[in-house]
């Protein structure tokens, strides 16, 4: 009994994962990791240390060369075509570039998250259905970017264009978001302003997070749970309350020093 | 395992260094061998002196091809004496420091020079250049510039008409092309097509298909689909149609090739499918670029409609051909103009649209 509940309770579930480019590096190696649902789950480590190869692992942008990958009980490393983009759906990506259709209106952005439940012909001529659009629209206010749905979207500043990609994460209503250095490109004074948000997923909606971080600060403000990649590896995993300078050393390795706010 | 790959690497370097060199050093001593036989006084079969074909089909490329293999590997071998080849220099490794030293005082530097030199000398000969002839005899032309000062208007009014077919063909060949080469251009990106197996291998067969068709000429392409639909302006549509066709493939496909892949990840993330991720991660993206090469298109497509028509292919080049031919300057003069008008007036045209929409 208490097993199946606690299977219930795994979003994500890695077992041996590896990952080897074909230009010879290896990017992730063994890599197990478990995620219960509504965690926020911090992913730090060193630049190269293979955080972001992970966050692509688990929704398959990039396909793992060894290891399997479950998502809410279903075998994702298993999955091809259109059973592949359904599981896609229930995962929400955040990206540290952003990465809006620049040229594309606001609404049209935050549109884009309805693609995989749309039906091809309207949305190929940019036409979602009119429910679609109330929601879009409220995900937009909800950000706090009501009003500015046809604005192009690169005319936004750089955390205005991050909320619009949680607004177009929120279309998708995910289980899950994997957000990959969400702030590392915005101003310091603007990185609150958009992990609010993102925390406002996890607390008010339930949404398990997985999210990569290098602000000592924000580590510790945000995640419930931490876990440390060096080379590919899980080097520590632990509670961000204890997040000190033993730890630190053990992960970046002797000659780091915990700058403040910065890590890695 | 790094010192072995540096060593395969050396060696690859200096494979290519000798065939680099090889080449250079048989080019070198045919044109040596090419102007030997053209000051030797020798005479052909006929009598008179020889001609340049005659000399180019008299060359000794065997001995020479071995002569040169030999020098060239010499050279390698002796580098530390005679200096480094131009094989040798030209695979140096981006990241490596040519040599500090002025090229006269090297062997490399002098061998280069002198083959430039016995380039011109010898294209001189092999394309009959005539200065005296080409200086003193221009008197012949003038009937030209006559008819181009004194234009006839005999053909005013069928040259333009034949100027309105002109420009319709150029904007029918435009216009069938951009839809082709659109769809095309996505199976010939390699970003898009690293999925499978298939993928990859439409990949090559388009590239190949685009290379092929662009290295052959519109004016070929026309004479092909002369005898295929005839003599007219519908021959001289598909030739530009199908030559626009590779090129824009070519010029697309590059654009799609450097788009930024953070919106087609963002948009793959979403679960949308392969069409959905091109129309929003890919399409958006290349648009702009796409209208600026489909225009440029269009000014060469005007450019070649108003000559397709010497071969048969429809549009003001076919009386211009004739009329030449016939040495009427008074009507050629006409006809030149009124290309010279349409193209200058094209070309403003699409500069000026260029300049709204870039
Ligand atoms: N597409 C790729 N091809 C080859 N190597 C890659 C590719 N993506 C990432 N890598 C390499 O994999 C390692 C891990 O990269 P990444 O996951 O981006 O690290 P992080 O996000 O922690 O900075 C790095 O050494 C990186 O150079
Ligand atoms: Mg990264």
């Amino acid at each position: 009994m208490n097993g199946a509940a606690a299977a219930r309770d795994e979003v994500v579930r890695i077992e041996g994962l590896g990952k080897v480019f074909p230009n010879g590096v290896r990017a992730l190696d063994a890599v197990d990791l478990s995620v219960r649902r509504g965690e926020f789950l911090v992913v730090i480590g060193l630049s190269g240390s293979g955080k972001s190869t992970l966050l692509r692992c688990i929704n398959r942008l990039i396909d793992p060369s060894e290891g399997r990958i479950w998502l809410f009980g279903e075998e994702m490393t298993a999955l091809q075509g259109a059973e592949l983009r359904a599981m896609r759906t229930r995962v929400g990506m955040i990206f540290q570039q952003f990465n809006l259709v620049k040229r594309h209106s606001v609404l049209a952005n935050v549109l884009s998250g309805a693609l995989g439940r749309a039906s091809l012909l309207p949305s190929l001529l940019l036409r979602f259905p009119e429910a679609d659009r109330q929601v879009a629209l409220a995900a937009l206010e909800r950000v706090g970017l009501g009003g500015r749905d046809a604005s192009r979207a690169d005319a936004l500043s750089g955390g205005q264009q991050q909320r619009v990609a949680i607004a177009r994460a929120l279309l998708q209503e995910p289980e899950l978001i994997l957000a990959d250095e969400p702030v590392a490109s915005l101003d310091p004074a603007l990185r609150h302003s958009v992990m609010r948000h993102i925390e406002a997923l996890n607390r008010e909606e339930g949404m398990t997070v997985i999210c990569t971080l290098h602000d000592v600060d924000l580590i510790r403000r945000y995640a419930t749970r931490l876990v440390a990649l060096r080379d590919g590896k899980v080097v520590h995993e632990g509670d961000p309350e204890k997040f000190d300078g033993e730890t630190f050393k053990a992960i970046y390795g002797e000659e780091a020093e915990p700058t403040p706010g910065l890590v890695g | 395992m790094a010192d072995g790959a540096g060593r395969g690497e050396r060696g690859m370097r200096r494979v290519k260094g000798w065939l680099i060199d090889w080449v250079l050093v048989t080019l070198f001593l045919l044109m040596v061998d090419f102007l030997w036989l053209a000051f030797s006084g020798r005479r052909g079969p006929t009598g008179l002196l020889l001609s340049p074909e005659e000399i180019l089909d008299l060359l000794h490329y065997l001995p020479l091809l071995a002569v040169s293999a030999a020098l060239a590997g010499l050279w390698q071998a002796a580098a530390g004496i005679l200096g480094e080849s131009p094989g040798w220099a030209l695979t140096r490794p981006l990241d490596e420091a040519p040599s500090p030293v002025l090229w006269t005082s090297t062997l490399r530097g002098w061998f280069v020079a002198l083959l430039i030199e016995l380039t011109v000398f010898t294209g001189w000969l092999v394309t009959e250049v005539q200065l005296v002839t080409f200086l003193t005899q221009f008197n012949k032309a003038a009937d030209i510039v006559r008819g181009l000062v004194n234009p006839s208007s005999a053909v005013l009014h069928q040259g333009l008409i034949l100027l309105v077919q002109t420009i319709f063909l150029a904007f029918m060949a435009t216009a069938f092309a951009i839809p082709v080469a659109f769809v095309l251009s996505f199976f010939a990106a390699r970003n898009l097509t690293r999925g499978s197996a298939l993928a990859r291998s439409l990949y090559n067969l388009v590239r190949a298909a685009m290379n092929f068709t662009r290295a052959v000429e519109p004016l070929v392409w026309a004479l092909i689909f002369i005898s295929w639909v005839g003599i007219g302006p519908f021959a001289g549509v598909l030739a530009l149609w199908v030559h626009s066709v590779a090129a824009l493939v070519k010029l697309y496909s590059e654009q799609i090739e450097s788009i930024d892949h953070g919106p087609v990840e963002a948009i793959m993330a979403t679960g949308a499918s392969t069409l959905q991720v091109m129309r929003y991660g890919v399409v958006p993206q290349v648009i702009p670029p796409f209208l600026s090469f489909t225009i440029y298109r269009w000014d060469i497509n005007v450019r070649m409609s108003t000559i397709i028509g010497f071969v048969g292919g429809g549009g003001i080049g076919y009386i211009l051909k004739p009329r030449v031919d016939l040495g009427l300057w008074g009507e050629v003069g006409t006809l030149v103009l009124l290309i010279a008008a349409t193209v200058w007036c094209m070309d403003i045209l699409s500069a000026k649209i260029r300049e709204r929409i870039v």
